[in-house]
Parts: C-alpha cells; sequence; structure tokens
C-alpha cells in the first residue's frame, strides 16, 4: 500500500471509530438510556480513542516508505558509530563510481549523444573521398540524399600585422543547409555559391572573429584578404559549431570548376555526407551508390582503375565519425567497470566484517521476531545510504575532473568537445550507485540473514563468523584479486606497447631539430622561378643562422605530415588500363634533407643542386621497400617511373631507407603502394596538376642543441625576405613524433591509473580481511603461543593465509586476462595480447602486494600476549 | 514488528502503548480465531464483531477495541479478510469486513491448532491416572 493512500486510510479510521462509537451510543440509547450518558458510557467502553487509532494505525507499518525512512535512520546511526569504516567505504565507492561516471560521459559525448545539428538520425555520411567531379556528380543524381562536401584546407590571412596561417575548410554550396547549421550573424553559404565567380565569400568562426576582429558586431560585409584573394565577410558561426574540426576557423564556398580538369577530378578528394531526403531510408540510401559510382566511372577524362570506390556505402554520420575511437573507449569503459567490480567487492567486504561482529545483534532482533527480510532492508539501508554519499561524492569529483581528464585525452578524439555531464550521465551514476549499493550490500546479507540463532546466542560469541560468511570473504578478495589481475596486466600491456611505440627507430634521427612550415600564396608560386628563388634565399640566410647545423625543405613532415599521392606507372610493371595503378607518395625535398634527417641513400646517390635546374634531367629516388617490391633482387638504378598522366619518364638514381611516412609504426598508408622522392624545383609533380615548384614546404633545421629562439629568428629572416608570408607550426621533431603517440599514451595513462587504484583497492582489501582474521583468532593465536608456537611459525601461519588467496586470484585473473586481452589487441603495439612477460610480471607483483598486505596484520598476530588473549572475551 | 520503534515516539504514550501491544500478543491467535469465526456468518462491522463475541461467549469475553481494531486491520492487511464501506440495518455507514478465501483456511488451520493446544491443556489438567 503506499504512501499517498495514507491520508485516506487516517479518514477512514476515523470515519470506523466513529460508526462504532455512533452504534454502540444507539444501541444503549435503544435499551432507554438517555441519549448523552448513551454517548459518553459508549465512549468509556470503547477506551482511549486516539491511543486505539494509533495502535491500529503501528498495524499499517511494513508500508514500505516508512520503514525505508526508519531503515535510513538506522543506517545513520551505524555510520555513525563507525565513522572511520564509512569514510574507508565512502572514499571506494567514490573512487569507482566517480572514475566510471567520468569515461561514461566521454562514451557518452563521443559515442552516444546525437550530433548537435538539426535532425542528427537523418544525417549520412559516405565511406570514402571523391574529387570535386565525381561529387558534382552524386549531388545531381541521388534521389535519397541532399549530398554535400568539403576541403579541408589552409588560408594565409594577409594585409594584417603579421600574417597568419588559418585552416579553413572550402564546403559546397548546400554543405550548411545539410548540416542544418545556423550562424551567429549574418548568414551561411548559399545553393550555388561554388561556383566560379560567386565565390568570394568567407564565413568566420566565433573564436577567429573574436581573436582577429575583436568581436567586430560590424564584420559583416568587410573584406578580408586570403591566400592573395579578396573575400567579403557574410557571417560568424556560433562557438558550438566545430565542424569538420574544433580547429576550423573559416569556411569559404568549394571552387567548383570543370575547366581544371586535373584538379576537378584528380586531387582534392572530400569526405562526402548528406542529408536523408524525407521518406528516404538509408537501405535506399544504399542502393543508390553502384549506380552513381558507375556513373562516375564512366564521366571520368581517364581511365579510373575498376576497383575504385568499390566498397563505397552510406552510414549514418556519427558512425562514421566515431568509428575508431569505439574499441579504446570501450576498453576504457571496462577498464572502469572492473575498478568499480573491485570497489564493490571491498565493501561487501568491510560490511560483511561488521555483519559477523553483528551477528548477536541480529540473533536477538530475529527472536524478537523481526522478519528475516525486514532485517535483511535494515542492513541494505546502510549499504544503500554509503552508496548514495559514495556516488554523490563520486559524480561531483567526475564533474570537476572532467576537464582534466579531456585535457588527458588526444586533442584528436572526435566530438570531445560535446563531452559534458548531462542528464544521462547524471542517470547513469544513480543507476550505477543503485546498483552498486545493491550488490555489495546483497552479499553480506546473504549471510547475515541467515544466522543460527540458539547457537550464537549461547556461545555469546559476537565473533564467532559462520564458515559461510568467512568464505563468502575470502572469496571477495580471490575475486578482487583476480580483477586486480586482469586490469594491471591490461595496463602493463599498454605501457609496454607505448615503450616500443616511443622507442621504436622511425628511420630517421629526431634529436635537435626545428621545424617550421613556411606558406607562400599558391599564387606567388605560379610564376616560373620566384618560389625557388625565395626558398633557396631563405635556406641559405637561415644556414647562416647562430647554431644551425643543417637546413632543408619538405613538402610533409614524417610520421602523416602528409606528401603529394601521384598514380604513377613503373616502366618494369605496365598496368592494364582499368588495373589498379599504383599509388606513390612523393616527398618533394631539398638536397639536403636527407642528410639533415639522417635518412641513409642505401645505393646510388642523392639530390644535388644541379638536379633543380630546369635543364637538368628528371630524376627520383625511391624507398628501400619501394625498391624491393617493384625491382626485386635488381638494381633499381637506371629504372623508369612517371606519374600517370604525363609521358616523361624519370630515372631512379638511388635508394634510401625505409621512413614512418604514414604514422609511429607504418611506412605508408594501406591504400599507398610506395615513396618516393623528388628534387624540389621547376619539375617538382603535385597530384593531377602540371609541373611546377609547390609552394607550402616544411623546413627542418638541425640544431646543434635545442634552440627555441630559433623559431623567433626564422620569422624575421622570412619577413625579410617576403613579410607577407606566414611561419606556421613551429616544433621540434621529437614532439611531433610525441604528439603521433598522443593516442595511446593517453590510453596508456588512464588504463595505469586504473590499474593503480585497483592495485591499491586491492591490497586494502586484503589488509582489511587479513587483519580481521587476525583479530577474531585472537584467542586462537594465544593458545598456540602459550604451547610454545614460534613467532615466525605464526608469522608464516599468517602470511599462507593471505599467499593462498592472491594464489587462487591471481591464477583465476591470469585466465580472465587471457580472454578478456584479447578484445584489446588492436590497441597494442610489438606486444601479443598474451606476452608472457607481462602476465608473469603481474602475477609476481600481485603476489607480493598480498604479502606485503597481510605482512603487517601477521606481525601483529606474533606480538600476541598469550596472557591477554585468553582472558580475551 | 521492529525494536527500537517505541524508542521513537514520547515516552508516556510509549509504555501506554505497550500495554496495548501486551495485551494484543496475549489475545493474538485466539483473538484472531474468535474474529475470523465470527466472520463465518457472514460480513460484519467492528461493532458488530464485538458484541457478537460478547453475546456468544455469554459475556465472559469483552473484547478491547484498542486490540480489536489492530487485529482487523493486520487480518486484512495479511489477506484474511476484507473491508467494504455499506450501510448498515440502521441506515449508517459502516465498514464491513469479510472473511476471504485465504481467510477460511486460515480459520481451519487455527481452529485446529486451537483444539490441539485446548487438548493438551487439558490432558496435563486432568488429575493424574496412575
Amino acid at each position: 500500500m503506499s504512501f499517498w493512500r495514507r491520508k485516506g486510510r487516517d479518514a477512514e479510521l476515523e470515519e470506523e471509530v466513529r460508526s462504532h462509537l455512533e452504534m454502540a451510543a444507539r444501541e444503549r440509547a435503544g435499551r432507554g438510556e438517555k441519549r448523552e450518558d448513551a454517548e459518553r458510557a459508549a465512549r468509556r467502553e470503547f477506551g482511549n480513542v486516539g491511543l486505539v487509532k494509533d495502535v491500529t494505525r503501528d498495524m499499517w507499518k511494513g508500508m514500505w516508505l516508512e520503514d525505508l525512512w526508519q531503515d535510513l535512520r538506522y543506517g545513520l546511526r551505524m555510520v555513525r558509530r563507525n565513522p572511520g569504516f564509512a569514510a574507508l567505504a565512502i572514499l571506494t565507492l567514490m573512487l569507482g563510481i566517480g572514475a566510471n561516471t567520468a569515461i561514461f560521459s566521454v562514451v557518452n559525448g563521443v559515442l552516444l549523444r546525437p550530433l548537435p545539428y538539426a535532425q542528427p538520425d537523418r544525417l549520412v555520411a559516405i565511406n570514402y573521398y571523391f574529387p570535386m567531379g565525381p561529387y558534382v556528380i552524386m549531388r545531381d543524381q541521388s534521389r535519397t540524399m541532399e549530398i554535400a562536401a568539403n576541403d579541408d584546407s589552409e588560408f594565409n590571412l594577409t594585409g594584417v600585422e603579421t600574417p597568419v596561417r588559418l585552416t579553413g575548410s572550402a564546403v559546397s554550396g548546400n554543405w550548411f543547409a545539410v548540416l542544418g547549421a545556423k550562424p551567429e550573424i549574418g548568414r551561411t553559404i548559399h545553393e550555388g555559391e561554388d561556383q566560379p565567380g560567386k565565390d568570394q565569400l568567407v564565413l568566420l568562426s566565433h573564436s577567429l572573429w573574436e581573436r582577429r576582429f575583436g568581436s567586430d558586431p560590424n564584420i559583416v560585409g568587410r573584406w578580408i584578404t586570403l591566400e592573395g584573394t579578396r573575400r567579403q565577410v557574410i557571417g560568424v558561426m556560433p562557438a558550438e559549431f566545430r565542424y569538420p574540426s574544433p580547429k576550423t576557423e573559416l569556411w569559404v564556398p568549394l571552387h567548383l570548376d570543370p575547366r581544371k580538369a586535373g584538379v576537378y577530378w584528380g586531387s582534392s578528394y572530400m569526405p562526402i555526407i548528406g542529408r536523408l531526403r524525407p521518406g528516404a531510408t538509408l537501405g535506399q540510401a544504399r542502393a543508390e551508390i553502384a549506380p552513381m559510382r558507375a556513373k562516375i566511372m564512366s564521366a571520368y577524362p581517364w581511365r579510373m582503375p575498376d576497383n575504385t570506390w568499390k566498397a563505397a556505402t552510406v552510414l549514418p554520420m556519427q558512425e562514421l565519425l566515431v568509428g575508431n575511437v569505439r574499441t579504446k573507449l570501450l576498453v576504457l569503459l571496462g577498464a572502469v567497470g572492473l575498478l568499480l567490480l573491485i570497489a564493490c567487492a571491498n565493501v561487501a567486504n568491510l560490511l560483511l566484517a561488521r555483519a559477523i561482529t553483528r551477528q548477536k545483534e541480529v540473533a536477538v532482533r530475529t527472536a524478537l521476531g523481526a522478519g528475516r527480510w525486514r532485517l535483511a532492508r535494515q542492513l541494505m539501508a546502510e549499504s544503500m545510504l554509503l552508496t548514495v554519499i559514495g556516488g554523490w561524492l563520486g559524480f561531483l569529483a567526475a564533474t570537476y575532473g572532467l576537464p582534466i581528464l579531456k585535457a588527458t585525452l588526444p586533442t584528436d578524439l572526435p566530438r570531445l568537445a560535446d563531452v559534458a555531464v548531462d542528464n544521462l550521465v547524471l542517470a547513469f551514476t544513480a543507476l550505477l550507485a543503485a546498483v552498486t549499493g545493491i550488490v555489495f550490500g546483497l552479499l553480506p546479507m546473504l549471510t547475515a540473514a541467515r544466522v543460527d540463532l540458539t547457537k550464537t546466542m549461547k556461545t555469546g560469541d559476537e565473533r564467532s563468523g559462520t564458515s559461510g560468511s568467512r568464505r563468502l570473504s575470502d572469496a571477495l578478495i580471490v575475486a578482487q584479486v583476480a580483477v586486480s589481475v586482469v586490469l594491471v596486466i591490461g595496463a602493463g600491456l599498454l605501457v609496454k606497447s607505448l615503450w616500443n611505440l616511443s622507442t621504436l627507430n622511425p628511420g630517421f634521427q629526431r634529436e635537435y631539430v626545428l621545424t617550421a612550415r613556411i606558406t607562400p600564396n599558391e599564387s606567388f608560386c605560379e610564376v616560373a622561378g620566384r618560389c625557388q628563388a625565395f626558398y633557396a634565399e631563405l635556406l641559405s640566410r637561415v644556414r647562416a643562422l647562430p647554431g644551425v647545423k643543417g637546413v632543408a625543405a619538405v613538402n610533409g613532415l614524417p610520421v602523416g605530415g602528409g606528401a603529394e599521392v601521384v598514380p604513377s606507372q613503373v616502366e618494369a610493371h605496365p598496368t592494364e588500363p582499368g588495373a589498379h595503378t599504383p599509388m606513390f607518395w612523393e616527398k618533394i625535398i631539398t638536397p639536403d634533407y636527407l642528410s639533415t634527417l639522417g635518412i641513409p641513400v642505401l645505393r646510388g646517390r642523392g639530390f644535388t643542386a644541379a638536379d633543380s635546374a630546369p635543364s637538368a634531367q628528371r630524376v627520383v629516388l625511391v624507398s628501400r621497400s619501394t625498391a624491393e617490391r617493384y625491382w626485386p633482387g635488381r638494381d633499381p638504378i637506371g629504372e623508369h617511373v612517371r606519374p600517370a598522366w604525363m609521358s616523361q619518364w624519370w630515372t631512379v638514381v638511388g635508394v634510401v631507407g625505409d621512413v614512418r611516412e604514414n604514422d609511429i609504426t607504418t611506412d605508408i598508408a594501406d591504400w599507398i603502394d610506395g615513396v618516393t622522392y623528388m628534387p624540389y624545383g621547376p619539375h617538382a609533380v603535385q597530384s593531377h596538376g602540371p609541373e611546377g615548384t609547390p609552394a607550402e614546404m616544411t623546413l627542418v633545421m638541425k640544431t646543434s642543441e635545442d634552440r627555441w629562439q630559433l623559431g623567433g629568428e626564422l620569422q624575421t629572416v622570412v619577413a625579410g625576405l617576403n613579410h607577407e608570408v606566414p611561419v606556421s607550426r613551429v616544433e621540434t621533431l621529437a614532439g611531433w613524433i610525441a604528439e603521433a603517440v598522443s593516442g595511446p599514451r593517453s590510453t596508456a595513462s588512464l588504463f595505469s591509473l586504473f590499474a593503480g587504484l585497483a592495485l591499491l583497492l586491492g591490497a586494502v582489501g586484503i589488509y582489511g580481511v587479513i587483519s580481521y582474521s587476525v583479530a577474531q583468532r585472537t584467542r586462537e593465536i594465544g593458545i598456540r603461543i602459550a604451547l610454545g608456537a614460534r613467532r615466525h611459525e605464526v608469522l608464516m601461519m599468517i602470511l599462507r593465509q593471505g599467499a593462498r588467496l592472491a594464489f587462487a586470484g591471481v591464477a583465476i585473473g591470469l585466465l580472465g586476462a587471457l580472454l578478456l586481452t584479447q578484445l584489446m589487441a588492436s590497441l597494442l603495439y610489438g606486444v601479443g595480447a598474451r606476452d608472457p612477460m607481462t602476465y608473469a610480471a603481474v602475477a609476481i607483483l600481485l603476489v607480493l602486494v598480498a604479502l606485503a598486505a597481510s605482512y603487517l596484520p601477521a606481525r601483529r598476530a606474533t606480538r600476541v600476549d598469550p596472557v591477554v588473549a585468553l582472558r580475551y572475551e | 514488528m521492529s525494536i527500537g520503534r517505541n524508542r521513537l515516539k514520547g515516552k508516556s504514550m510509549a509504555e501506554k502503548r505497550e500495554r496495548y501491544q501486551n495485551r494484543i500478543e496475549l489475545l493474538q491467535g485466539t483473538l484472531d480465531l474468535l474474529i475470523l469465526q465470527t466472520l463465518q456468518w457472514g460480513p460484519q462491522h467492528g461493532y458488530g464483531i464485538s458484541v457478537a463475541i460478547r453475546n456468544r461467549s455469554g459475556e465472559l469475553l469483552q473484547v478491547d477495541t484498542g486490540s480489536l481494531y489492530p487485529a482487523l486491520h493486520r487480518l486484512e492487511k495479511q489477506k484474511w479478510i476484507k473491508a467494504e464501506w455499506r450501510i448498515s440495518e440502521n441506515k449508517q455507514r459502516a465498514k464491513f469486513y469479510q472473511l476471504t478465501a485465504s481467510g477460511k483456511k486460515q480459520l481451519t488451520r487455527e481452529r485446529s491448532k486451537w483444539s490441539q493446544l485446548s487438548d493438551a491443556i487439558a490432558g496435563v489438567l486432568q488429575p493424574d491416572e496412575k
């Protein structure tokens, strides 16, 4: 019966009593008594009306809410009586629940929360990149989707005091409409504005508007110069709008010009997004891809390899955005889940120990008629109280710790900015706390509620823990150790792979190399020889700076810095039309690049200044594995390669060592077939473009020691040459590589943190249980000592007890790890998920921790004074 | 019932209540039996039940209201009897109690328990025939 019926019940009781009195009075009156006397007599006979009502009302109790309140007060009394116990339990729960809340809020923000755009469930994306030509065909053909595309690039902002390099995105005219994004002021880019002649527009991000334009309210209509082109500001996007990336500072319209066939069909591979039209389904959209692909292939000005975009399909946009971080986040969530289990086991053990000491009290209560269920609930109320407090504190800790957690996570984690504590997170914490409270409250209850009445009362021994409860507490410790083993092994594997990643030889020297990006406007380099002269002068001036031992330029740093993608022909391996064309990464370098980075020339020669002359023979270097792939067992020197769309062959003059170009673990991406090097000069080839010198280059400067101030000097040198050229991303090569492993590093450090906490909680758990058992066995130990047991025998006896539990836990944990670490195999590098070294080390570590945790209580046991012990109790 | 509840209320009140509760406990079982038995003859209200018990016991058993009503409410909670507001023969609204199916079973159990008990007591009280 529920609480709110209470009032109705009171009124009913009132009326019931009144009718009783009336009937009694009426009967007396019927017997001839005076009306007033009859009423008075009836009341007298009835007795104390208030008291009768009160006692009757008592019968309703057992209504759960009233009982619950009473139980809670009981729980509070218990907590107040043992503040140390309560503090330990609450702290444990706070750690467990707080860690889970924090990780869950990341999972929630990245994986669960809908994208912050209009009707996010209608947004889709295609899992391949497409150049502009194919994009336009898809946009015009699709009946199920409104399709948009964006091409990320960078822009020089000039006409200001110091020119800066800005990150931006060129977007199709319908792009903002597809996302359903609204501007903060002004307007967005409209349909049709991606046509040549209409595209001199720019939309600013909130932060750029704030930083560079002082939040000027009259910004709309102003003209700014980007990449040497004047563009009119049409609006500002709100701070929450962070697509395609939080780094995006401006949006301009795409420049869809089919007349530049090379660029239009061959470069600028763009991610494609779409919005399902009303009534269209994802399945229908998927079915459209194959016919659209056929149209695209036949529209190409040259024949594309037959398998191009073969696996293209449509996916929900959110799925595509977060695809590769899912495993990592779920592994972390699993780890904190295990941590919570350990916390639960710990608190359960604490409660269990208490429940045993309270057995006599429980027995008395049972004898006095307390129902088993009621009793169980009373114990439960205490655990619920602890979880509510622990959970609340954990929630607060997670809320305040979240910014720190976010700083630990790699910045390229998609949707990191969406990570926040919201109602779902709150609900998750509440659910977690409730389940936790029930789980650890239930365990000790199982034994506490099953008390042998007479035995406990007769012995009068409050501490005679039943063998059942002792077994349960042992089982909890074993479980705790087992879960800790799994977590620590997981952390060990991640740390080991991080170590492998950071110590691995990338194929070049990373020490004392400073890098900086030099980015003249594209148009500056279109005039023949101008850019080449600029870089030649720049390199010679930088070389003259003090402390500079070598300097060179390259079109992209190794380890993910990028290179030109050139579909190529190899003379020795002609490709049939329609067959797969070898895709080469082309590094465009100045002669000193190889020596500055210490990349060895294995055969033939490197480049000289003569190779950059307009009249020079076209020469190329290949990486070792490229040479092995295309000319196995032969000398590649003198062999020929060429870009697929050109007729002139380039001659291989040298073979250089392999370099980790793609990322820290791989030389090339899986869709790339090889790496070639071309001299920086008039013949350098850009993807599908004509020959010419690229504008944007990265300087690598070898210094005698770390010279950070070199960045400032470089700025001065560049400004002295051309005051419109920005210098950006000044950083050391080592820092650049460290950034590349920031993902694995953050996973490893978070996992290690959890493993450390697990170890700590596990140690506290073992310590608690062993201490408790020593206290219980004081009399027995006293007798043993009195009978002549040596101190070290007692010590060994107690240590053995701890070791037995640890061994069992470690054995189970190793088995569990064998199964569970498979799930994180994709996060590991250079270490197997079943690495025997890690397993062995962790097993030994856990046994040592268990022994250390048992040692303190064991030593206490040896100090038992038999006289005192025998009098004990 | 749980321990410690009395402590939650004022002391003098608590003492009085305890007296009442003791009386319930004395009568418990017997009073339940009497109520269930009375209701076997048809629905009845609290006053009617007390009158019926008094009359059928030849005025020997005076049922105390402080025991009767708690007992009625307890039996109702155990679903042995159910209550319904009706108009009495005197055109007055009253709460009528009625035996449920499980209440009938309980009555059978209580009766056999009672006859065992009275047999046992009778056996004890019989003069020794050795």
